[in-house]
């Protein structure tokens, strides 16, 4: 059954679990590109970010791209299902009865 | 903590604008801007073979060129942004048709008869590379490469006399899946 998820019940982290459930499988997004994308600031993207991670929700990626530390962000197959179930579970509230 | 309808509504309103937004942002970083980079090289080299291709065959190597180099940075720039792992499988099947490709069956069978069999022939292997990356990963490909197949196919055996002009529309759909893709695709 679809359960509401308070993790991902956050304004900021609802735009961030869908953003990245719009990825395939293979691909990851950059953390700058993310944040301008989003319009957060670095401290409350990566403080969020933190918390998904915590869950298993995304997996955070950091390696050397021309000599830069660059980070990268995908959702993980737990993070995807999660979402879907709350998505499901906010449309259930909205359903006639 | 309990959610309220409105509060729903509110959730789901902001998820698909984010849901749009990145979207939009993903199909900025599809393939449509390598499909209209080769289009036009394709379409430009077309053209000079079919004007006169000994006379311009470092114009053609040029182009060809250019388009191996703009490629290049185009992937670096994307790369940066939204990033696909590198599928290790997927290389080696590529790497595989290519030196098949212009190592082995040119060399077993000879040189090609004319400019026309030569272009031809690498047009079909590097759509052959389509086709798989279409099976790999994203429809969109296979379709392209059996299109473009066709006309090379169709160009080459039922109207040899329009066979540039055939290779100059194979440009043209490269160009328009670019702009289907990046603004039509899912």
């Amino acid at each position: 059954m679809d359960q509401l998820d308070y993790t991902i019940h956050q304004p900021a982290r609802l735009q961030i679990m869908s953003a990245l459930c719009q990825l395939s499988e293979r691909e990851r997004v950059d953390f700058t590109y993310l944040k301008d994308h989003l319009g957060l600031t670095d401290g409350n993207l990566g403080a969020h970010l933190a918390t998904l991670e915590g869950r298993g929700y995304i997996a955070v990626d950091k390696e050397f791209v021309a000599r830069r530390p660059k980070t990268f962000v995908a959702v993980t197959p737990a993070g995807r299902q999660a979402f879907a179930g709350h998505v499901a579970a906010l449309q259930l509230l909205l359903a006639p009865k | 903590m309990n959610i309220s309808p409105e509060e729903a509504e509110k959730a789901l309103l902001e998820i698909e604008a984010s849901r749009v937004a990145m979207r939009g942002a993903i199909r900025s970083h599809r393939g449509h801007l390598f499909l209209w980079l080769w289009g036009f090289v394709w379409m430009a080299m077309s053209a000079l073979y079919w004007i006169d291709g000994h006379r311009f065959l470092w114009e053609i190597v040029a182009f060809a060129a250019a388009g191996i180099v703009g490629s290049f940075v185009i992937g670096i720039v994307q790369d940066r942004q939204i990033r696909s792992r590198f599928d290790r499988r997927f290389a080696a099947v590529c790497a595989t048709l290519l030196v098949f490709g212009y190592g082995v069956w040119p060399v077993l069978f000879g040189g090609f008869a004319s400019h026309k069999a030569a272009f031809g022939y690498f047009s079909l292997l590097w759509m052959q590379l389509y086709i798989v990356a279409g099976i790999w990963f994203d429809i969109y490909l296979l379709w392209v490469g059996l299109a473009v197949t066709a006309l090379i196919v169709a160009g080459f055996l039922l109207a040899p006399g329009f066979f540039w002009a055939f290779t100059l529309l194979c440009g043209a759909v490269l160009v328009g899946s670019g702009f289907y893709v990046r603004y039509f695709w899912r």
